[in-house]
């Protein structure tokens, strides 16, 4: 018998009870569904992570220490430990951040953070604060080392600061004031989300919203601490690394430098990177996803042995027609391949309403907790289909091996 | 010789008290183009031995041989084999397949057999305008009177062209008038030079055959023609 005729068959019983075969499928729907949800979700999970501590800067270490015993200038020491590894390094920068709110003005306009969504941050560091964060200038220039040295009240923008500040006008050498304080526009520094490579999730709105928060940001000379740290010294630095085969020769030369420095009751320190903060990210996340994927293989699992108790319902109630079927000259195989089949179609139907069930799913999914526009991947859509005709297929198995072993008479005689 | 089987028993649960010897020691032979008429009271194995004759059972001992070669020990696949190509079978219950057109039944042996399409619309329609069934193709056999469904289910038999058709009480169910008209197509089929066994306990369809074979609780008791058998 070809396989044609087979199918054709198949279709025929599939289609000659709607309500049954619907049922049969619902395991398999709920199972797929589950396995694209989960596994979409784990993609979307590891694309938004990787945007975003790309978007931290590559091959950057950063580091903070801080110390209660006041004859340690723990700032000073870990700014002249961090040049002293200029094998490995390419750059070092303070990294301080001003906590208090501000009032960043412009002509008439006037700016406060306190909406945490458009809040602009301002950031305190030096000619290589730039380099060291993985911010580029699109117009004007980087701070100086003058700058620094001369607590010149200059400032470079983030393309976001830039555009809420002065919309449309260009904002190089005009002054704003940050705190009543007046600093004069030298630079602007490109986007970060622009020609960022989100690869396939491009109306990824979560990740480019992470992004543009970084963009949203002034720099001022770290020297400024003074006015609004109350000339508390900047104890955070981020080092740019040569290579990335650097990052780990850094992170423990300055853990042990560290330690040394700062005991355990007069201080603490922190040294990282976005590289090994995402590895660990990654690992938390993959026994999370491994987790799920075995939920998720219990749901199909069940589907599965739904198929299978429906399979041998079937037989048993259509032993009549497999009895007619041997006594008019079928063999065991074409039996085996006429139940197989329709197990596998089963399954492969159930399987697209799963895989539709799944797409929606995984939508609602991504919007609720990226808020990003999610959608499974074309791997992963080949992925359940391949699976599900699979399932039919083993769960299948061995009702479609009971079917064909009935003797013919036996079958024949069932009504 | 077409059929020869010798020495045949069909023992149900065999050594235990319930044991019922459906055969008990039948041999036969039957001739290309013969028409045998099988009798015999209810229960007394016609239908036990068309099942082994037509390859549907096994027998519990004894040998087949078929159109010259022992088939006793065929494999189940050489078996369904003979099932499609040298045998036709016709049931008292039609067995048709409910789902399926007469146009859909017919085709099965067919398909089966690996018959390419073309082919195979030629000869269902071929067998079914031989028992005058070919307006209803298209019908289900829930839409068909006994009648109907039993001639479709003859023009399944015959699909194939096999030599052998096998009745097991084709004109049971239904009205003498449609009974007539099922046992003429048995006896055109005949005449055309198939073989036909005809499995039946009413004396008067069994007239109608050359030879009659009379069986009684599994052991043939005569075997000629109707005058020598008694009928
Ligand atoms: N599967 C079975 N198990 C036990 N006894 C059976 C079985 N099939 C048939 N028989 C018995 O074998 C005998 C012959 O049956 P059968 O060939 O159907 O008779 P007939 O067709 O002449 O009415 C009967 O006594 C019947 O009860
Ligand atoms: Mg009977």
């Amino acid at each position: 018998m070809k396989l044609g005729q087979a199918v054709k068959m198949a279709a025929k019983s599939i289609f000659s009870n709607v309500g049954r075969s619907a049922l049969t499928m619902l395991g398999i729907i709920i199972g797929l569904a589950a396995v694209i949800i989960l596994v979409s979700y784990a993609q979307g999970q590891n694309a938004a992570m990787k945007a975003y501590y790309e978007s931290m800067g590559t091959n950057t270490v950063q580091v903070s220490a801080s110390t209660w015993n006041s004859s340690i200038n723990v700032s000073q020491a870990l700014y002249d430990y961090c040049l002293g590894l200029s094998d490995h390094v390419v750059g070092v920068t303070p990294n301080g951040s001003v906590w208090s709110d501000t009032k960043i003005s412009y002509e008439s306009k006037t700016l406060t953070g306190e909406d945490w969504n458009t809040r602009i941050n301002i950031y305190m560091g030096n000619d290589q604060y730039g380099l060291c964060n993985d911010f580029k200038i699109a117009r004007g220039r980087e701070l100086s080392y003058l700058d620094i040295e001369k607590l010149n009240q200059v400032c470079v923008l983030g393309s976001e600061a830039a555009q809420q500040i002065f919309a449309f006008a260009d904002p190089l050498d005009k002054t704003i004031t940050i705190n009543g304080i007046p600093f004069r526009v030298v630079g602007i520094y490109q986007s970060k989300a622009q020609g960022k490579n989100l690869g396939t999730s491009e109306n990824n709105q979560w990740i480019l919203d992470e992004i543009k928060r970084k963009d949203r940001m002034i720099l001022i000379p770290s020297t400024m601490t003074r006015y609004f740290n109350q000339n508390r010294p900047i104890e955070e630095y981020v080092v740019k690394v040569k290579s990335s085969d650097d990052i780990a020769t850094v992170v423990t030369s300055l853990n042990g430098y560290l330690s040394g420095l700062i005991s355990e009751n007069n201080g603490y320190f922190s040294v990282g990177s976005p590289e090994t903060w995402q590895a660990q990210e990654n690992e938390a996340a993959a026994l999370q996803q491994r987790f799920l994927g075995g939920i998720a293989a219990i749901s199909l699992l069940v589907g599965g042995i739904g198929i299978m108790n429906i399979m041998l319902v079937t037989v048993t109630e259509r032993t009549r027609e497999i009895g007619i079927r041997k006594a008019i000259g079928a063999e065991r195989k074409s039996i085996i391949v006429q139940f197989l089949i329709e197990a596998a179609m089963i399954c492969g139907i159930g399987g697209l309403f799963g895989i539709g069930v799944g797409y929606v799913g995984t939508l609602i999914v991504g919007k609720l907790s990226f808020g990003i526009i999610l959608i499974p991947s074309p791997g992963v859509t080949v992925g359940a289909a391949a699976i599900s005709v699979a399932l039919g297929i083993i769960f299948g198995m061995y009702p479609a091996v009971k079917a064909s072993g009935l003797q013919p008479v036996v079958a024949l005689r069932a009504d | 010789m077409l059929i020869e089987i010798k020495d045949i028993y069909k023992i149900y649960n065999e050594g235990k008290e319930s044991e019922v010897r459906a055969l008990d020691g039948v041999s036969l032979h039957i001739d290309r183009g013969e028409f045998v008429a099988i009798i015999g009271a209810s229960g007394s194995g016609k239908s036990t031995l068309m099942n082994i004759l037509g390859c549907l059972d096994i027998p519990t001992y004894g040998d087949y041989i078929l159109d010259g070669t022992d088939i006793t020990d065929r494999s189940d696949r050489q078996l369904a084999r003979i099932r499609n190509k040298e045998i036709g079978f016709i049931f008292q219950g039609y067995n048709l397949i409910p789902a399926l057109t007469a146009y859909e039944n017919v085709e099965l042996p067919l398909i089966y057999q690996g018959v390419p399409l073309w082919k195979r619309e030629e000869l269902v329609m071929e067998a079914l305008e031989k028992v005058a069934m070919a307006d209803r193709w298209k019908h289900k056999p829930a839409e068909m009177s006994g009648g109907q469904q039993q001639r479709v289910a003859i023009a399944r038999a015959i699909a194939t062209h096999p030599p052998i058709i096998m009745a097991d009480e084709p004109t049971g169910a239904l009205d003498s008038k449609t009974g007539k008209h099922v046992l003429e197509i048995l006896h055109t089929l005949n005449e055309e030079g198939t073989t036909i066994i005809l499995i039946t306990h009413d004396n008067g369809i069994a007239a109608t055959a050359r030879r009659v074979v009379r069986i009684s609780d599994g052991h043939i008791v005569a075997d000629g023609t109707r005058e020598e058998v008694g009928l």
